[in-house]
């Protein structure tokens, strides 16, 4: 394992150049040290092969065989029952891409990510400065951001579609509290309806950001922050020169998992606006649009064809974001692993 | 899909059985037990011992001691028959037995909610055609348009059960109290009662929008009195909409509409889920009327504060609508049955298929879901003076239409119930309903 990780650092600097060019990386290590990983591999390789095999057989049966289904079933005119014999060809994609339901799907995906970066980003940053000082009550406070996220989806929507109703808590409390004018239809008005969602998002995931960034808090050493101190650095002024670029990582990590999350949100819409009055109300995403279109329509080739299109979008898009944004923390982890 | 259906169905099977429950339905054994003499001359068959399989979805109360007691009664009378009976949570059944049909593994007998499942069941060569096994004895109680409810091109795929159709269920408490004195037979007398309602303070109309199917309803009475029955059947195999008539429909919902007749926040109230869904506003006199199926007085029946059915509840149909092509007292209603799977024994799952058709048989079923029996001698036996009224109306009307997202199949039935929930939200326009219609019907 050490053998392997010098291996790769080694060959880093080479390959930032030339993408795939593990080969030349090869040539340049010592030659006795390639005769002696040589010597052991074949041991190596069945010991691999053999502690492996059993996960891997699980992820072919249960990740890789239902995508590869799911890319079959989206050429054919499938309505579930019996074998899919109506070949379509590319009907299904080309239907998908050219409906306005689908685009606005879309653009409300793109609008939860959008907002789900600038609103929780600084919010936890804030909230986790805050709670990495020493104060009382520091624990309950913890835990009462982080309640939210562990409450299920289920339960979560559940809770605010009730209190969010025309005659619900939220409106009711407005009303006592004087602000009257404040009143609306929180869930059925389509204008105010996308920043409802945003808003239950918010309050449902900002704690895990918040965890986390704790988490990338406790991990910068706290000689640096007294060293700045020393030289008369200001509170600000250390959080903005030393903490943030240090909390950087940890910055990128949350950013990818929350854009992914976004990308493929579906039981928060899907359990506070029901089956079917999302894209009425202006809350569908690409996961109840595939759900709607496909299974409630009874449409299952078209449901299996979105399903393909919504994993490409979140395949592409973490691709893009390992290879240009996470490029630099994952080196030697992720991206290398040639020999 | 028939979601809509499926829906309606579980609050037919599964939320009826509750009512049933409270209400009481001590009659349902004594009349099993003359059942299986009735069958009993259809005999055993060639002789061979069948177990057949059989899936419902009443998983708790009458509704579940009826099959069980059903099957029991059904191997009594044909003792090389057995019946494996299995409840399954109606939720997990469609999904459930989908799975199981196309693994080759599905049951031999289960209930059919029509419609386009049933077509692609039928088209995936799933379904035994019962044409030639529905004996005299069944063809002379079961209405002729019951089991073509349930047939495709001349075939019969599911032996029907119950009748369902659909119009206003009411609280006459509110309704006096609004001082309302007669139904309203006309859509301009049924806006007028609306303002007198809400003048009394209560919400005049319950919607669930959030199902979608519940506002399609508004939309389909529309278009039940707006098109001609030719038009209406026509469509379900053209699957062209261009008559003026749906648009007409869709006019007619969005000026009735535009009078704000529905409970406050109705886009997102659903329709069968706790004391805040259209069935439970009714139940709790916080709403005066819902337009449903006749599965509604057991959903709001287990919706009242004290889980019994609504005392004041009554019924009356869809006000007609002048200057429209349908006829006089059409009606929309749905039919639920059950099926035999193309694998099952044919003989003995036929006999069962008569046996369920049977008119004491259909009395127990009554009982135990206090919904109309399709079976008419049965029908006699109906005592709640709301379904007797449903019953009648049903008998005696001149057409008789499924639900249209039934009727459409489940692609175009569900583009159309989005449609008319789009069009209430003023997302739409009611040529707009019409063109998503016509959209989803090329992608079908």
């Amino acid at each position: 394992m050490a053998a392997h990780s010098e291996g790769t650092s080694a060959a880093a600097p080479t390959r930032t150049g030339v993408v795939g060019g593990g080969g030349s990386a090869a040539v340049a290590l010592p030659p006795a040290r390639r005769r002696s990983r040589g010597s052991g591999s074949w041991r190596a390789r069945l010991e691999i092969a053999l502690l492996s095999a059993p996960a891997l057989v699980v992820f072919l049966a249960f990740v890789i065989f239902p995508v590869a289904m799911a890319a079959y079933y989206g050429f054919f005119d499938w309505h579930g029952y019996g074998k899919a014999t109506d070949f379509v060809g590319f009907r299904n994609y080309t239907t998908i891409l050219e409906d306005p339901d689908f685009h606005s799907a879309l653009l409300h995906n793109g609008l939860i990510v959008v907002f789900s970066l600038v609103i929780q980003g600084p919010l936890s940053i804030l909230l986790a400065l805050l709670l990495n000082r020493r104060m009382r009550g520091q624990s309950l406070l913890r835990v009462l951001l982080f309640v939210p996220y562990v409450i299920a989806e289920v339960v979560v929507g559940t809770g605010w579609s009730l209190m969010l109703q025309t005659d619900g808590a939220v409106n009711g409390l407005l009303q006592k509290a004087g602000f009257t004018a404040l009143k609306t239809d929180w869930l059925s008005s389509p204008s105010v309806a996308i920043w409802t969602l945003i808003g239950i998002i918010t309050w449902k995931y900002v704690g895990f950001a918040v965890i986390i960034m704790l988490a990338g808090l406790q991990g910068i050493p706290t000689e640096l922050n007294e060293a700045a101190a020393i030289d008369g650095a200001s509170y600000w002024q250390i959080q903005r020169r030393i903490t943030l670029p240090l909390l950087g990582p940890t910055l990128r990590i949350w950013a990818f998992l929350s854009i992914i999350g976004a990308l493929q949100l579906f039981d928060l819409t899907y359990i506070v606006w029901g089956q079917y009055i999302s894209s009425t109300a202006g809350t569908s995403t690409m996961a109840t649009y595939m759900v709607s279109n496909g299974r409630n329509a009874g449409a299952f080739g078209y449901g299996n064809a979105v399903a393909v299109v919504l994993f490409l979008i979140s395949l592409v898009v973490a691709l893009i974001y390992q290879r240009f944004v996470l490029r630099r923390d994952t080196q030697g982890a992720l991206t290398g692993g040639g020999r | 899909m028939k979601t809509s259906v499926v829906v309606k169905s579980s609050a037919l099977v599964g939320v009826l059985a509750l009512a049933a429950a409270c209400g009481g339905s001590s009659g349902s054994s004594s009349s099993s037990a003359a059942a299986s003499g009735a069958a009993g001359g259809s005999g055993g068959g060639s002789g061979k011992s069948v177990t057949l399989t059989f899936w419902h979805n009443s998983t708790t109360g009458a509704g579940k001691a009826f099959w069980d007691k059903t099957a029991a009664d059904f191997t009594a009378a044909h003792p090389n028959v057995k019946i494996k009976v299995q409840a399954i949570q109606n939720e997990d059944l469609d999904g459930k037995l989908q799975t199981a049909l196309n693994a080759g593994s599905g049951p031999d007998i289960f209930l059919q909610r029509g419609g386009g499942k049933m077509a692609a069941m039928a088209k995936a060569g799933q379904l035994m055609d019962i044409t030639g096994v529905i004996t005299d004895a069944t063809k002379k109680v079961i209405p002729d348009a019951a089991l073509a409810a349930n047939s495709i091109d001349g075939k019969t795929y599911a032996m029907p059960v119950a009748v369902l159709p659909g119009g206003f269920w009411y609280s006459k408490d509110v309704f006096k109290k609004a001082g309302i004195t007669t139904n309203p037979t006309t859509v301009a007398e049924l806006q007028a009662d609306v303002q007198k309602i809400k003048g009394a303070g209560t919400s005049a109309i319950a919607l669930g929008a959030k199902d979608a199917w519940p506002a399609a309803h508004w939309y389909y009475f529309f278009a039940l009195r707006e098109c001609s029955p030719d038009t209406l059947s026509k469509a379900a195999s053209s699957m062209t909409f261009d008559d003026p008539c749906w648009l007409k429909a869709g006019q007619d919902l969005q000026s009735f509409a535009a009078t704000k007749p529905y409970n406050p926040g109705f886009l997102t109230t659903s329709a069968q889920q706790g004391a805040g869904s259209s069935a439970g506003l009714v139940a709790n006199h916080k709403a005066a009327m819902e337009l449903m199926g006749a599965w509604d007085p057991g959903v709001i029946g287990s919706l009242t504060p004290d889980k019994k059915p609504l005392a004041d509840l009554d019924w009356f149909p869809f006000p007609e609508v002048s200057g429209g092509q349908g006829k006089p007292g059409s009606i929309l209603g749905g039919i639920d049955g059950y099926s035999c799977s193309a694998k099952a024994d044919k003989q003995a799952c036929g006999d069962f298929m008569n046996y369920i058709a049977t008119t004491p048989v259909q009395e127990g079923y009554y009982k135990a879901f206090a919904a109309p029996p399709v079976n008419t001698e049965a029908q006699a036996v109906v005592t709640e003076p709301y379904l007797k009224n449903v019953v009648k109306a049903y008998s005696s009307a001149p057409f008789v239409s499924e639900w249209l997202d039934t009727v459409y199949g489940q692609n175009v039935g569900n583009a159309l119930n989005v449609a008319v929930v789009d069009l209430l939200a003023g997302k739409t326009d009611p040529a707009g309903v019409v063109k998503a219609v016509s959209a989803a019907a090329k992608k079908a």
